[in-house]
């Protein structure tokens, strides 16, 4: 979350609940993680951009892939070229959790989706921290089909922790962990599993 | 640049994690349920530890136009969802997972009893007659807020202690109130009845609203006595030497402790009446037969029946079996039990002077009577008997004095409150009818005749004594029958149930009804030399003002006040 290289992709679809963007498979790298916390412009907007959480990243197949895949032998070169010149982009999800707009921070989904090809950001630390000031966010995530929600949440908090000095990460969790155990109190095994996963090492 | 300690102080002002004060008070939680009868739920907020709060304290509930004074009645742990308890999550050594659990899957609840309501607009305490709203705050009580209740110490308050957790606070009764009616003072033995009961009467006499007749069983209120820790207590006598008398049944016991007693009281028999001697039929084992022989003795021998009756021979029991429906038996039975009273020295066939009539004088001169038994305070009957004949003559001139005012006010007599221990035997539901404390406890009120009834098993009283009682102060009681008989007539008693039950087994006691605006639990104030010069400062004033009002004549009155 440094901000120097922040660019995840460009839109490839998208809705008012998420989207998903491709990007060229040897660009994929930190920027990529599951649970990161992203931004892409809303339509043509310039003040209001959607934040999603990315929930799945995806590399699919094509003809030449599964030719290669089939073959006897494959030169190194040819799996370089195959994996760095592919026409297919690897796919990453991104499901909505809020939106920004002029400034403001918001806890629901986007007014509108983004236009395809738009391009798709790391949010850097003051914007997650700052995002994750209230939890109001956790219900879209834990009520989306579709997507790991328990392991998403995880992570995207684990994430957002480091957004945080070192002083203030335990108190974050243990308020987010508070909000989980309000969502979560009539499924305590699934609230024990998440409570798990953010857990910080003591 | 905000330095460590601007970050410190602005959390002394604003502190996170909801822990907002409203005056000081620190906020507990907020409404989450509750009805006017069964008092409010709280639910705790999660900084809140449960094993800070206690049953008996007060809360204030601050609503959108009034605050509501309420005390915590019960206590208890709750959780969304009940399979919790089945299978609860690992937290003892694992302080993340405890800081997210406590409060939100599992959180603590307290139950309030509303006791009353404060307008925002004009101040004034009232009765509740409405519940605050959903998710209003509940605060604890301040200093501030139990002192605009109980108000200040003057004429005609005293400061008997400090609610629970607030010992800057004072209880102030208002002892006006407190003696229009009857007081009951009750507690499990060894609870501190007496040490209380010292503390009211002290107040009374200092504050000058009452004279007090005192029947003081075990010698516990005249002269100092030993307590539990073996320190000396100074009886009333020595804070009041210009207010109280003692008198005595038992001088040799009083010489022994150096009780400076006025006089020795004897009892002729030629006073005792039947109704004396109906009162002692549980104690004396008397049958209806045996009470009924009374009377018809009473009637044929004249007022001298008791003293012929002990020395009756076989030939004057067969005169009367002749003369009367009355069996030699049943009178054998009775001779039998009334030649007990030969035992008892205060007891002589003829009285030289009138006891009783020098008891009324000093009553009427404003000065309170301890009437000591001595040794005599073991025998359950004697002190029945002696008890029921004072109060018995007292009784008739009070009548007399408050009927002749009613054409004459300076024939007003003060207003008098009669202290009995051991109430039940008096008040038994089978005799309060018939008996004079009955009487007193239902309807003397009007005549200016109060009780102060001191017992430990409240459950044997007479209900609709009960229910005239004014004023209740309750120190531990754990038999559940008199538990009800305590309540019986509170509103909101289920609640003040738990708090009663769980009182601490010293210093501690529920005072509820005529005398406070609303149920509260105190830490009595030590009986200690602060209390003595407290009372007798109060003492002095009041004794000067006294004597410059005599200087002045009769409107000296007008003119001090």
């Amino acid at each position: 979350m440094d901000g120097t290289s922040s660019i995840v992709g460009r839109i490839l679809r998208a809705s008012t609940t998420g989207f998903d963007c491709g990007t060229r498979s040897n660009r994929i790298d930190d920027n990529h993680n599951f649970g990161a916390f992203v931004k892409v412009p809303i339509s043509d907007s310039q003040d209001a951009c959607a934040i999603g959480l990315i929930y799945a990243i995806r590399i699919d197949d094509d003809p030449l892939a599964r030719e290669l895949v089939m073959a006897a032998n494959v030169d190194n070169s040819t799996l370089l070229d195959q994996r760095d010149n592919r026409m297919v982009p690897v796919e990453v999800c991104v499901i909505n959790v809020g939106y920004c707009y002029n400034g403001a921070m918001f806890h629901s989904l986007p007014p509108r989706p983004p236009l395809s090809l738009s391009e798709v950001m790391l949010c850097d630390a003051g914007e997650v921290y700052d995002f994750t000031q209230r939890c109001d966010y956790f219900r879209l995530v834990l009520s989306a089909s579709e997507v790991p929600c328990d392991e998403l949440i995880a992570a995207a908090l684990r994430y957002a922790s480091y957004a945080y000095p070192d002083a203030e990460r335990y108190d974050f969790l243990v308020k987010c962990g508070r909000q989980l155990a309000n969502l979560l109190a009539n499924d305590l095994k699934r609230l024990s599993h998440v409570l798990t996963l953010i857990r910080p090492e003591m | 640049m905000a330095s460590t300690n601007g970050v410190e102080n602005l959390e002394t002002w604003f502190p996170r994690d909801g822990k907002l004060s409203a005056e000081n008070g620190t906020r507990l939680g907020v409404v989450v349920g509750g009805s006017l009868s069964k008092g409010l739920v709280v639910k705790l907020d999660p900084h809140q530890p449960i094993e800070d709060l206690a049953v008996g304290r007060y809360v204030v509930v601050h609503g959108d136009m009034k605050k509501f004074f309420c005390m915590i009645t019960d206590i208890a742990l709750d959780s969304p969802n009940p399979s919790i308890q089945s299978d609860p999550p690992e937290i003892a050594n694992d302080p993340f997972l405890r800081a997210v659990y406590v409060g939100t899957a599992a959180y603590g609840k307290i139950h309030a009893a509303l006791m009353l309501a404060i307008d925002e607009d004009d101040n004034e305490p009232r009765p509740v007659k409405t519940i605050p709203g959903h998710f209003m705050q509940v605060f604890n009580a301040t200093t501030e807020d139990v002192n605009a209740v109980f108000g200040v110490e003057d004429g005609s308050h005293f400061n008997v202690g400090a609610p629970l957790e607030l010992p800057d606070t004072q209880i102030n009764l208002d002892l006006k109130r407190l003696v229009e009616r009857s007081v009951g003072v009750f507690g499990k033995s060894g609870t501190g009845k007496s040490f209380l009961t010292r503390v009211l009467l002290a107040g009374i006499i200092a504050r000058q609203q009452a004279v007090n007749l005192i029947f003081d069983m075990h010698n516990d209120y005249g002269w100092e006595v030993q307590n539990e820790g073996k320190a000396r207590a100074k009886g009333l006598n020595q804070l009041f030497p210009s207010k109280v008398s003692i008198v005595t049944l038992d001088a040799e016991s009083s010489r022994r402790r150096n009780a400076r007693y006025d006089f020795e009281v004897k009892i002729g028999y030629t006073e005792i009446e039947p109704e004396d001697i109906a009162m002692l039929r549980e104690t004396m084992s008397l049958s209806d037969a045996m009470i009924d022989a009374s009377y018809t003795l009473r009637k044929h021998w004249g007022k001298g029946w008791i003293h012929k009756l002990i020395h009756a021979t076989a030939a004057d029991m067969d005169e009367i079996e002749a003369a009367t429906p009355q069996r030699a038996g049943t009178l054998a039975a009775l001779q039998r039990r009334v030649q007990r009273f030969e035992r008892w020295d205060f007891l002589i066939p003829e009285a030289a002077g009138d006891t009783v009539q020098q008891i009324i004088n000093i009553l009427e001169n404003n000065r309170s009577v301890v009437l000591e038994f001595g040794r005599y305070g073991n025998s359950l009957e004697a002190y029945i008997l002696v008890a029921n004949y004072l109060t018995r003559r007292i009784h008739e001139m009070y009548v007399e004095r408050v009927e002749k005012a009613m054409g004459d006010p300076a024939m007003e007599p003060p207003q008098l409150v009669i202290t009995i221990e051991e109430a039940h035997k008096f008040l038994d539901p089978h005799i309060a009818s018939q008996t004079i404390f009955g009487i007193i406890a239902r309807e003397l009120r009007k005549y200016k005749v109060t009780l102060l009834i001191v017992d430990q098993r409240p459950s044997g009283i007479d209900e609709e004594v009960m229910s005239q009682i004014g004023t209740r102060v309750t120190a531990l009681l754990d038999n559940e029958r008199d538990i009800n008989a305590v309540l019986t007539g509170i509103s909101g008693a289920g609640g003040l149930r738990e708090v009663l039950a769980r009182l601490d087994t010293k210093q501690q006691a529920i005072i509820m009804g005529h005398a406070v605006p609303m149920p509260v639990v105190v830490k009595t104030r030590d009986y200690n030399d602060d209390f003595y010069k407290s009372v007798m400062d109060g003492n002095l004033k009041s004794e000067a003002v006294s004597t410059v009002r005599s200087r002045l004549g009769n409107s000296g009155d007008r003119r001090i006040r």
